[in-house]
């Protein structure tokens, strides 16, 4: 129905380039302008100033890569999954994703309340841009994961957060992604549940899949990434390996003590 | 296009959701007009009788079952971005699917009515012509006018928020300004307001043409369904422009 704004021109399938990247966001409670103001011409004055998301940010992820994301809160970790997703557009520099781009930023996001998981499962899908034949081919695949039983019949209404969490990340990791964005999604899940996500993540980087993954969870960045990007007030403040960044971000946060490095 | 399937999954996601847990469900789409419709016909067919219109119940009906669609569906449209914010904030879709989800459930319901309404018309007034084949013209543009305007509405009202309450105060007068429960000849006899009536406001053409079809059992005059045709492209290219200048930031507004 709507022209997608071109996030893949100029790169490969799974590559990720970012330059020059600012964001500002407004934090007005109402985040909706009234007519008055449009028709006056300005915004109401006083309130807090804008916050610049991004600064600058700079960067280049090959296919293939897994990439860790981190930084306190409110550091720009998200907004640059909502930029790097083309959900969010940019203030100026540029973005661009190669391939299927599959964003898993909050999981189940798009369910309807009252439809069942199975019926949950083909709307999603939809969401990502997948047609019926599509979705029956992954359907059996989907449901098995999930492990949601008899359940996927059921509302998603009934479900418990867990069990929402499942059906919404078992569709996610059945989509062919050449990209994945990943925020902070998998804490709801049981441990078991977790470990045969990051198993089905490390599947999907096998196959060629580049990955962003944002956590506050250090031990699973160190599991499941390569590189590190720390993020500081909007800008990038470390790039580099794992091994090293971990410390850095330690001494950044002021945790340096209170975290055994690993062994 | 690969999004049609998206389209229509959206449309059945509006159609469980807006009475989800009532006990008819489904069937409020049908029982709101239908409730509607009796109050105008108490109204403008018992107590304030206009006796100059042959079967007037039927005049009435026609008129107001285009006027409920139209109005219904914009008027639903218009906060539908925001009601879907959840989403709109966390997965990239074509938004437009939002309010056209919104539009097509109505039209619906809409066509179901009118179905049923033609069936009666036609039965008592004798009106079956060939100017019937015309209908699915009409109603695509029709159509097409109401989802262009739906478009514009929802993408207004997600940046300012005072564009439905606008909207809902538009919409009265507006019903009144239409030839719904008149002929714009019979309240008017200067040709300058007959003129404004007929073509200043922009629905009035679609009313008169489904009336002239349904309820008169000819052709529209060609000025109207010129202006019929034209004011749908008119409305849906103009709000399709409209929501893709303005859906970049649709996700940090709503």
């Amino acid at each position: 129905m709507t022209r997608r704004p071109a996030l893949d021109d100029g790169v490969r399938r799974g590559e990720i380039v970012l330059e020059h990247a600012s964001r500002a966001f407004s934090v007005k409670a109402d985040r909706g302008r009234t007519l008055k103001e449009m028709l006056i011409g300005r915004r109401r004055a006083g309130g807090p100033a804008p916050v610049q998301a991004l600064r600058d940010v700079s960067l280049q992820i090959g296919p293939g890569e897994t990439v860790g994301m981190v930084g306190r809160n409110g550091a720009g970790k998200s907004s640059t999954l909502r930029v790097l997703a083309g959900i969010v557009p940019l203030n100026c520099g540029r973005v661009a994703c190669g391939g299927q781009v599959v964003a898993q930023l909050e999981l189940g996001a798009g369910f309807g309340r009252d439809f069942s998981g199975r019926e949950n499962i083909f709307l999603n899908g939809a969401l990502h841009g997948l047609v019926k034949e599509q979705i029956e081919a992954r359907l059996e695949a989907i449901i098995a994961f999930s492990e949601l039983g008899d359940f996927i019949d059921a509302p998603v209404a009934t479900y418990s957060s867990g069990m929402f969490l499942r059906l919404g990340f078992s569709i996610a990791a059945h989509l062919d992604a050449d990209v994945l964005l990943i925020d902070e999604v998998l804490a709801v899940g049981d441990e078991a549940f977790q470990r045969k996500c990051e198993a089905r993540i490390a599947e999907q980087i096998a196959a060629g899949a580049t990955l962003v993954l944002v956590s506050h969870d250090a031990a699973l960045i160190e599991r499941t990434c390569e590189r590190l990007v720390v993020l500081d007030g909007g800008e990038k403040v470390f790039d580099g390996a794992v091994e090293e960044g971990m410390p850095f971000y330690h001494r950044l946060m002021g945790t340096a003590d209170a975290v055994p490095s690993r062994p | 296009m690969a999004y049609r399937y998206l389209f229509g999954q959206m449309v059945r996601r509006e159609l469980r959701q807006k009475y989800k847990g009532s006990a008819l469900g489904v069937l409020w789409y049908l029982i709101n007009p239908l409730v509607l419709m009796g109050a105008y016909y108490l109204m403008f067919g018992l107590i304030f009788k206009l006796d100059d219109i042959e079967d007037y119940p039927l005049f009435l009906m026609v008129g107001l079952v285009v006027w409920i669609f139209f109005s219904q569906a914009v008027l639903s449209a218009a906060p539908s971005l925001l009601e879907h914010g959840a989403l709109v904030r966390k997965a990239r879709f074509p938004r437009a699917t939002i309010p056209g989800a919104v539009v097509s459930v109505q039209m619906v319901t809409f066509l179901v009515i009118l179905l049923l309404l033609s069936v009666v018309t036609i039965a008592i007034r004798g009106t079956l012509d060939v100017a019937l084949l015309l209908m699915p013209l009409i109603l695509a543009c029709l159509y097409a006018f109401t989802l262009g305007f739906a478009l514009a509405v929802s993408i207004l009202h997600a940046y300012f928020r005072d564009v439905a309450p606008i909207l809902s105060a538009a919409l009265l007068p507006w019903f009144f300004l239409s030839p719904i429960f008149f002929r714009i000849e019979s309240v008017t006899s200067r040709d300058e307001y007959r003129k404004l009536l007929e073509w200043g406001n922009p629905l009035s053409p679609y009313i008169t043409a489904v009336r002239d079809v349904v309820y008169g059992g000819n052709v529209p005059d060609a000025g109207v369904l010129a202006y019929v045709a034209g004011a749908s492209v008119v409305m849906l290219l103009g709000g399709k422009w409209l929501f893709d200048r303005m859906q970049d930031e649709l996700a940090v507004v709503v």
